[in-house]
């Protein structure tokens, strides 16, 4: 058998002729993607990031006024409420939604009886809107006639709770309009455990490794690229969360269930355009730290094999 | 070959989507791109559209697109869309106006988008968001001035001098005026609900005490409408009420701690927590209307477009024995009528339009302001109209729809008009932030003093 040569590290290898002229279609392909990200992404994120120093109402030109609406956003109580919200739906996030979705790769992975029919049917909730979520959770939710409630009745009869309008169950209600929706975790996770060669469970077993071992030794480490983007994606929901949240609390009682998108959208009502892009340049902001933070914790940009 | 396919098919979606993005319909309709090119400005060069649609005078088609909420499910529909086909029928051959519907969330955004291209539609409704309007269409010039119209309108004697001077801006008229006010007040279910007086010519105490163990249809969710009317009486039936009320619409108020406020929603703690329909927290205005209707509630506080929901045509909507023919309709505790005649008119034009389009727009002002469009508005959706003398037809039917003969019934001379708090309010206060913190004030986290502080802080922040 033929050994790789591997280039010395950090000596520049000249690409063949052939490769460069693959290269030629390899630009010409990203052409698309690199045009609509500059027209569609890029020049936004500047305009954002410029106008959240200038005071504008999204029509007349803007005026610098420095970092007042940096300031403004940090006092501002509903601000802090945001953040303390987003941490906290975060862990939620990481630990119970894809813990949740992970579990049920695994589970899939065995191919119990109706693993087939069981992913679809997982995958139904992904397919309705989280718009139609919310409305859906706002009947289960309802006090009068809502599902949960009633069924509490039967044991309770006197039980009455507002669960999207009074402190501290409407933090948890609107948490549970997608804590279990984990399909998209669980596709892709069952993705990495799929590709797990048979061999390295065969090899495992003659040893002497149980089933948990196996699981805990050899498919969660070799899923770790597909859990960390799982992590990723829910976070980033997290940051973004608006719908689920404007349908049926819209941030209250009061500010309880408060995320920074609503005080971005309050701020264009109020025409305080430079205030709402303010509020964007710290979700775009903590987006990023949030990647560049998991990227490093799961070692995303190491091989698995 | 197949790489040579794959990129020009690359291609062509990046130039369509470029493409597509060059184009300056917002909503991308094939409709409003046609509208959009009819309005270019005046000052450009026309479109060629325009330019053959040479004037009424020529014997051309003058055709424009309107853009409006008030068509498919919503409640303006009915009374709107054949006004407008009667308006065409009128001008046959010589202007004609297209509908596009547009959903009401969607319509000051869809003009906010093509003013930014200066490419509005040639007639547009005011009311859906004053703070642009007033901050950024005025001082931008993109209302037409209307005074010349104003001036040789047949319709003239018809309009509010509150409202003519309020939409009067540097000498300019930038709406037409609106010559009807439509005084929102309560309907009440007369089979559960027996009043030994008229509503109006009761205090707010007197009204509570009347009810009973009966309940009154109140909201949280969106703008808490209805629960927002009843503040609305209470802070006017306190000592320097009406003045906060009434002098804070133009540039609203952060200072919701005064007492005539703090007093007022005292009350109303109380009124939503002892009088308030089972439903009443987190309920949107669908809900509560569905509350009255279903008989949960007695009273709901509204406008008198809500007839519309009375009469035997809209029975589908009733259920637990409710008959809309029980249902009357009074003025306010403390004969309060909500109202706000310092506002805009319905209507105002862009300056951008060709003359054409105007002459057609100055046309549909005539028309719609014509005492018998007028009278016919009225009769569908209520109000008054004060510089008119009606005709003895308007009078027998306005008698025949019972909320709408009510409401004229009660409307005296110590009636007092005013606007409601929500006109005072910066708009996502109104819009979203007094309702999330309704519900803190009906559980008792909130006290009074709290709710007005927070509402003040709110209000602070968005006006800064």
């Amino acid at each position: 058998m033929s050994k790789i040569k591997m280039p010395d590290k950090g000596k520049r290898v000249r690409a063949s002729k052939l490769e460069r002229r693959d290269y030629k279609w390899i630009y010409l392909f990203l052409l698309p993607s690199v045009v609509m990200f500059l027209m569609f992404y890029f020049v936004p994120i500047l305009t954002m990031f410029f106008t959240s120093f200038t005071k504008w109402d999204g029509f007349n030109a803007p005026v610098f006024n420095g970092l007042d609406n940096y300031t403004r956003l940090f006092s501002n109580p509903a601000f802090v409420i945001s953040v303390r919200n987003l941490i906290a739906w975060s862990l939620i996030g990481i630990f119970l939604h894809v813990g949740f979705g992970v579990l049920v790769a695994l589970i899939l992975y065995h191919k119990p009886r109706g693993w087939k029919f069981t992913r679809a049917v997982f995958m139904i909730p992904n397919v309705i809107s989280a718009a139609a979520w919310a409305l859906i959770y706002k009947f289960i939710f309802n006090n009068e006639m809502g599902v949960l409630n009633n069924l509490i009745r039967m044991i309770s009869p006197d039980f009455n709770v507002q669960w999207f309008y009074t402190s501290p169950y409407a933090f948890w209600a609107i948490t549970f309009t997608w804590l279990f929706y984990a399909v998209i975790v669980t596709l892709v996770v069952l993705g990495d455990l799929m590709a797990i060669p048979e061999e390295l469970n065969e090899a495992a077993r003659i040893d002497g490794a149980n089933q948990w071992q196996i699981t805990t030794r050899i498919h969660l480490p070799l899923c770790r690229n597909a859990i960390g983007t799982s992590i990723i994606c829910t976070v980033t929901s997290r940051v973004a969360m608006y719908e689920a949240i404007q349908l049926t609390t819209a941030g209250g009682p009061g500010d309880d269930t408060m995320n920074t998108p609503l005080i971005l959208v309050k701020a264009i009502m109020d025409m305080n355009n430079g205030y709402a892009n303010a509020a964007g340049v710290v979700m775009f902001l903590i987006g990023v730290i949030i990647m560049v933070i998991i990227n490093k914790v799961m070692k995303m940009n190491e091989p698995v094999y | 070959m197949k790489k040579l396919l794959a990129l020009v098919m690359a291609a062509a979606l990046v130039f369509s989507m470029a493409a597509c993005a060059g184009n300056n319909t917002s909503s991308g309709s094939k409709e409003s791109s046609k509208t959009e090119s009819k309005t270019e400005s005046k000052t450009e060069s026309k479109t060629e559209e325009s330019k053959t649609s040479e004037g009424g005078d020529s014997g051309k088609l003058v055709e424009i697109n309107l853009p409006t909420f008030k068509a498919g499910e919503n409640v303006g529909a009915v009374f709107f869309l054949p006004q407008v086909e009667r308006f065409n029928k009128m001008y046959e051959g010589k202007y004609k106006i297209n509908i596009e519907e547009v959903p009401q969330a969607s319509y000051s955004e869809k003009i906010k988008q093509l003013a930014q291209q200066k490419k509005m539609p040639v007639l547009m409704h005011t009311g859906v968001d004053n703070e642009w309007f007033k901050k950024v269409a005025i001082p931008n010039g993109f209302a037409y001035d209307l005074t010349d119209w104003y001036n040789n309108t047949p319709t003239k004697k018809f309009f509010i001098q509150d409202s003519v001077e309020y939409s009067t801006r540097d000498g300019k008229l930038v709406t037409a005026p609106a010559a009807v006010t439509r005084p929102m007040g309560l309907f009440y279910n007369s089979d559960l609900y027996k009043p030994e007086k008229a509503v109006h010519d009761m205090t707010v105490d007197e009204f509570i005490a009347s009810l009973g163990d009966s309940k009154i249809a109140f909201q949280t969710a969106d703008n808490a409408w209805c629960s927002m009317l009843f503040l609305s009486d209470l802070v006017a039936n306190e000592e320097g009420g009406i003045e906060i009320l009434k002098n804070n619409v133009d540039d609203k108020t952060s200072d919701f701690n005064q007492p005539a406020i703090v007093n007022a929603v005292t009350k109303l703690q109380k009124i939503l927590q002892e009088n308030a329909s089972a439903n009443s927290v987190g309920a949107a205005y669908a809900d509560a209307a569905n509350n009255f209707m279903s008989e949960g509630s007695v009273v709901i506080l509204n406008g008198p477009w809500m007839s519309a929901d009375f009469a035997p045509d809209s029975s589908d909507k009733w259920s637990n024995n409710f008959d809309g023919a029980n249902v009357h309709a009074d003025l306010l505790p403390g004969n309060i009528g909500l109202a706000n005649t310092r506002g805009w008119g319905e209507w105002w034009v862009s300056a951008y339009a060709t003359d054409e389009e105007i002459e057609l727009a100055k046309a549909w002002l005539d028309f719609v302001n014509s005492q018998e469009e007028l009278e016919a508005y009225m009769l569908a959706e209520g109000g008054s109209c004060p510089n008119m003398e009606y005709s003895e037809n308007f009078l027998a039917k306005q008698g025949e729809t019972q909320v709408l003969a009510d409401l004229s019934a009660a409307i005296n001379d110590k009636t007092q008009f005013t606007p409601s708090i929500l006109d005072i309010m910066p708009t996502s206060v109104g819009e979203t932030e007094v309702g999330k913190m309704l519900p803190q004030l009906i559980d008792g986290t909130l006290t009074p003093e709290q709710f007005c502080e927070q509402l003040s802080a709110k209000a602070a922040d968005a006006l800064a």
